[in-house]
C-alpha cells in the first residue's frame, strides 16, 4: 500500500491493489454486511453498519474496540458511479448521529480500476484545510501519548 | 526536521502532565487567551502560566504579546517528531486493507468451492443435478 500526503490540497491518498475483480471489490465497499467484515482494523469490529446507497444517502457505522469503546461515523454520498467511483463526506458523530464538532469533516473519493483481473483501489481523503488536518493530527497525538503514559503506568504498577 | 535528544526530552516532559495535555487539546481546537485556558482548571493565572511556560519552552505553543489577553496558539511541529501521524494513519489503513484483502480472497474461494460441494442431505440440488 502506498500513502501519499499533500498540502495543496491537504490530502492523504492510500492506494492498494487487490487480487479480485472490480465488481466484487465494489460490492465489498457498498453492501453493508460486507463492509462490516473489514472496515474496522483488528481487533476492532463493526457491529453496526447501514448503507443507503444513493446521492444524499447515508452510510452510518459504529466501530467497537476490545474494551467496549465505540467510534461512530456518518458518510453522506455525493457521487456514486458503479463500479468506478464513490465520493462522500465523512464525519465522526455520537451514537445519535450528531456531528462531533471537534473533529473536521473529510471529503473522500474512492476509485476502482481493474487491470488483468486485479483491482487497484485509491482512497483519497481531503481535509478542508491544512489547519484542519494538523488539528486532527495534534489531537490524535495528544490522546495517543496520554494513553501510552496510562499504559506505562499500569505496567509499572503491575511489575 | 532535525530533532535533538534534548528537544524530544522537552516535548515528553511537556506532555507528561495531564493539565498540559488538556491545554494542548483545547488549543488544538483554536487559539485561546491565558484567561480562557485557566477557566476549566480553576487554576490561578500564575498557575496556568507556569504550564504555558513549559509548553512554550518545548515549542508546542506560541504566545502573542499583550499580557493576559495574549492569544496562545498550538504549534504542532514538535508533536510530529514524537510520532509521525502519517505512520499511524498508514498503520490503520494497512490493517483495514489487509482485512479487505483476506475477505476478498475468502469470497472468491467460496465462489470457486460452490459447484464442487458434495451433495447435501436435503432433496434436490440447487444446481439442477439429480439428488
Amino acid at each position: 500500500m502506498t500513502v501519499t500526503r499533500t498540502d495543496d490540497p491537504p490530502e492523504l491518498v492510500m492506494e492498494r491493489a487487490f487480487a479480485a475483480p472490480r465488481a466484487l471489490v465494489w460490492r465489498a465497499f457498498t453492501e453493508p454486511e460486507r463492509v462490516a467484515r473489514w472496515w474496522a482494523p483488528r481487533p476492532w469490529t463493526t457491529p453496526i453498519c447501514r448503507i443507503d446507497l444513493r446521492p444524499g444517502g447515508e452510510w452510518r457505522y459504529c466501530m467497537r474496540g476490545p474494551n467496549g469503546e465505540e467510534s461512530w461515523g456518518k458518510a453522506t454520498y455525493l457521487e456514486i458511479v458503479p463500479p468506478e467511483r464513490l465520493v462522500f463526506t465523512d464525519e465522526f458523530t455520537d451514537a445519535d448521529g450528531n456531528r462531533n464538532e471537534e473533529l473536521p469533516t473529510l471529503h473522500e473519493t474512492v476509485t476502482f480500476v481493474e487491470h488483468d483481473g486485479a483491482t487497484t483501489v485509491t482512497f483519497r481523503s481531503r481535509y478542508a484545510s491544512v489547519a484542519d488536518r494538523d488539528r486532527v493530527a495534534a489531537m490524535g497525538m495528544i490522546e495517543g501519548f496520554g494513553m501510552a503514559l496510562d499504559q506505562l503506568a499500569e505496567e509499572l504498577a503491575a511489575a | 526536521m532535525a530533532t535533538t535528544q534534548d528537544d524530544l526530552s522537552l516535548t515528553f516532559a511537556a506532555l507528561a502532565d495531564p493539565t498540559r495535555r488538556a491545554i494542548l487539546a483545547r488549543l488544538a481546537q483554536g487559539e485561546a487567551t491565558v484567561k480562557e485556558l485557566a477557566e476549566p482548571f480553576a487554576l490561578s493565572l500564575p498557575g496556568v502560566s507556569k504550564h504555558l511556560k513549559v509548553l512554550q519552552r518545548a515549542g508546542l505553543i506560541s504566545q502573542g504579546r499583550k499580557a493576559q489577553w495574549r492569544p496562545c496558539r498550538l504549534e504542532p511541529a514538535p508533536l510530529h517528531a514524537v510520532d509521525d501521524w502519517v505512520d499511524r494513519y498508514r498503520h490503520l489503513w494497512e490493517e483495514r486493507f489487509d482485512r479487505l484483502d483476506e475477505y476478498l480472497r475468502e469470497l472468491q474461494q467460496e465462489e470457486n468451492d460452490g459447484p464442487d460441494d458434495p451433495p447435501s442431505a436435503h432433496d434436490g440440488d440447487p444446481h439442477g443435478r439429480p439428488a
